[in-house]
């Protein structure tokens, strides 16, 4: 219902009104111009450690510097270091012999009897990304450019999209596009070796380094439901081109016949190098949503994929963020995701395979077999004290497992397990500061 | 790699809007936002930062987590006496006025009861033995002001989140209004301050939202051409007990929700701070809200 004023002010009203116009003819005593007090500049920083058990451990320092311009616009900077080290699976077979690799850094390893072989490496890699966002009317273009180089590896690109608003806000379409310019240049594998032949032996292409170029491209919209439900769908298309093989990456070739894996496998040099197609087309559509409950904040997510090498996958993310008093929160988070191998995946070829018939391209990059993953991870985001800023732990336990008993295993490896289950954890602070 | 910000800050963006231009940013615990009319979006920048300044410097000085602010030094003297500076005196001395012409209604001693009861929707009430032991830390009364002076007790703590807002926006409007050169409305997480109507004599447009289907289209649209404009309800923060609703507001006398209140009272007046305090001491006389406002001759809408 509606009332109109009717009269003067009056009695406890009018005294209101005094007391108030009093509060704030006074004002506030030392009150400083606020454009010189309000963050026009905010840093989020944030470290990462990374360990698989016995394998990798990554150490990803990251600073992101945003300057809000003038006109509404932005300006971000990121800069990022990883040392990596530890050691990575090359793709051969466990086998009931110690085995001999060698690796992306010159060296060689020794691996166990009946473990999965690695090699051992350390990297060091350098990247930068500035990104200028502004806004004109109802459309926001954002354009950007990064860098990145590690020692066998470089890549720069730049990408472009546009979004634009509609009906107050309540919907957004946004179209964008990249383009990346990659190179490799192994170092400790004496060049690029050609794809399947033996490592042994190896043969080498004439050009020391290899180039690959992306194109992405996106379409995506974005729509308020109520005020308390955003829901956004994306399309986005990949077509990659060049050299995409692993090239530290080998396949083992299996003795094929029982009875000699009772007499001892052949020598653990019986390895080929890894070939992939050199083009590759990847598609993705993402649907996610998030509602926000009473206090709390609920973020879900689901991802299909498909590409021409055969590669098919679902991932599913929930995340939940509750408030806790003083301004803390707490994030639990659960992902699963699985995928299928690609065509040419293969967990070994056998020793007895003649050249000629050895198919055309093949890998055993566990990355490209049939993998299954599940993560649970928790973050606390929390006030450091008296100092300024907004601090977050997170930890992350992720499992990653496969069919280590396919039908397709050979000889001595049918008595194996060729995807050991791994598991991986992750820690990572982050620090944010509006200045 | 970067981690999950707490709330949607500080994405500020200034953008043109249908017929003015619109500049957010995020303070106080919510969205604000400062509408002005014109088309200049390198104005609405400039004018963005004292609004945002004041809002941020406020929520320094008297949010009740801020450890550089004045609430922490205060509830940190744990039963010594505090010299206050001039502005948190001028607040006291306002809600002192709220609370004696509330009969003990209004009580800025009452935040600690926020430590029974949680808003969630749900319906869990605590046991009287909890709000017994609690309300032994509420009421003014207890408290000894002698300007420039508070003496507060040891484990009782103030919350001046209830007219800080309300102050914030009539303080930011002040400092807009000093620099703006068109029509503007200053709205902190709606409460509202219009300085006067916009190009060609027309008042700004607020749509006030039903308490029960919030982000909905408004149910009601209420002109403001200049003053200050308030809500008080129960949107989004209740919980149901028996079948009955009980809204966030707590009667610091009883250390329970007010009963048989409005869902909303939305009021109008000369500044955003009286606007809303009569809501607010409107909402706490529970049924007799709409007495209370008619007596008061202000504008008022209830739900």
């Amino acid at each position: 219902m509606q009332l109109t004023p009717s009269g003067p002010p009056r009695g406890l009203r009018a005294r209101l009104a005094a007391a108030a116009c009093v509060l704030l003819a006074a004002g506030a005593p030392g009150t400083v111009r606020a454009d010189a007090t309000s963050p026009a500049w905010s840093l989020d920083a944030s470290g990462l450690v990374y360990a698989e058990k016995d394998r990798t451990n990554i150490v990803e320092p990251v600073a992101k510097i945003t300057r809000l311009l003038p006109g509404g616009g932005s300006l971000a900077g990121q800069f990022e270091i990883d040392a990596m080290s530890g050691a990575s699976p090359t793709g051969a077979q466990p086998s009931h012999q110690v085995v001999t690799t060698t690796s992306s850094s010159g060296g060689s390893s020794t691996q166990s009897v009946d473990q999965v072989p690695t090699a051992p490496f350390h990297d060091f890699r350098g990247a930068a990304d500035l990104t200028w966002a502004q806004p004109l009317g109802p459309l926001t273009f954002t354009t950007g450019g990064h860098f990145s180089n590690e020692r066998d590896y470089q890549s720069r690109g730049g990408h472009e999209s546009v979004a634009l608003d509609l009906f107050q806000h309540r919907t957004t379409l946004t179209v964008g596009g990249g383009k990346n310019d990659d190179h490799e240049f192994p170092v400790g594998i004496g060049g690029i070796r050609v794809g399947l032949t033996n490592t042994a032996s190896p043969q080498f292409q004439s050009s020391g380094d290899q180039a690959k170029t992306v194109t992405d491209g996106l379409v995506g919209i974005s729509q308020v439901l109520t005020r308390r439900w955003l829901v956004s769908l994306t399309g986005a298309r990949t077509h990659e081109e060049g050299y995409l093989t692993e090239p530290y990456k080998i396949i083992s070739l299996i003795v094929d016949d029982p009875l000699s894996a009772t007499f001892g496998a052949p020598s653990p040099d019986s390895a080929l190098t890894e070939n992939r197609p050199r083009t590759r087309n990847r598609s993705s559509v993402v649907g996610s949503s998030v509602y926000h409950l009473a206090d709390d904040v609920l973020y879900t997510s689901y991802r299909y994929y498909w590409d021409d090498w055969g590669i098919r996958s679902h991932t599913v993310d929930v995340r939940y963020r509750t408030d806790l008093p003083d301004h803390d929160w707490l994030q639990p988070h659960l992902r699963f995701y699985t995928q299928t191998q690609a065509d040419f995946f293969t967990f070994g070829l056998p020793l007895s395979m003649p050249v000629s018939q050895r198919p055309e391209y093949a890998t055993s990059d566990f990355r490209m077999g049939p993998l299954h993953t599940v993560t649970l991870g928790l973050t606390y985001g929390f006030k450091p004290g008296t100092a300024p800023g907004d601090l977050s732990v997170r930890g992350e336990y992720m499992r990653q497992w496969g069919d280590g008993h396919p039908a397709s295993a050979i000889g001595v490896q049918q008595q194996m397990d060729l995807f050991p289950s791994e598991d991986v954890f992750t820690v990572m602070v982050g620090y944010s500061l509006p200045f | 790699m970067t981690p999950p910000r707490r709330s949607p800050s500080p994405p500020r963006a200034v953008r043109r809007i249908e017929d003015g231009t619109r500049a957010s940013f995020a303070a106080l615990g919510g969205p604000c936002e400062l509408l002005l009319d014109s088309e200049d979006v390198r104005e609405a920048s400039r004018l963005m930062a004292f609004a945002a300044g004041e809002a941020f410097r406020i929520e320094r000085k008297f949010g009740r987590y801020r450890p550089e602010g004045e609430v922490h030094r205060i509830h940190g003297a744990r039963g010594r006496p505090v010299e206050v500076d001039e502005e948190t005196a001028n607040l006291l001395d306002y809600a002192v006025l709220c609370h004696e012409s509330s009969e003990g209604r209004f009580d800025i001693t009452s935040g600690v009861l926020r430590r029974v009861w949680r808003f969630d929707g749900g319906s869990t009430v605590p046991g009287p033995e909890a709000v017994r032991e609690v309300l032994a830390l509420v009421g003014w009364e207890r408290v000894r002001w002698e300007r420039p002076v508070l003496q507060l007790p040891e484990g009782m703590e103030i919350d001046l989140g209830g007219l800080g807002k309300e102050y914030a926006v009539d303080r930011a409007a002040a400092l807009v209004g000093q620099e703006a050169a068109c029509s503007f409305l200053v709205n902190f997480g709606g409460d509202l301050f219009a300085s006067g109507p916009r190009r060609g004599g027309k008042p700004w447009a607020v749509g006030v939202d039903d308490p029960d289907h919030t982000g909905q289209a408004p149910l009601y649209r209420v002109d403001l051409e200049r003053g200050g404009l308030a809500t008080s309800g129960d949107a989004r923060r209740f919980l149901m007990h028996e079948g009955r609703r009980l809204g966030h507001i707590l009667d610091p006398r009883t250390g329970w929700p007010v009963e048989g209140a409005p869902r909303s009272v939305t009021v109008l007046a000369g500044t955003c701070l009286e606007a809303g305090t009569l809501s607010t001491l409107a909402y706490l006389r529970g049924p007799g809200a709409e007495a209370f406002l008619l007596e008061q001759g202000v504008e008022f809408r209830i739900l």
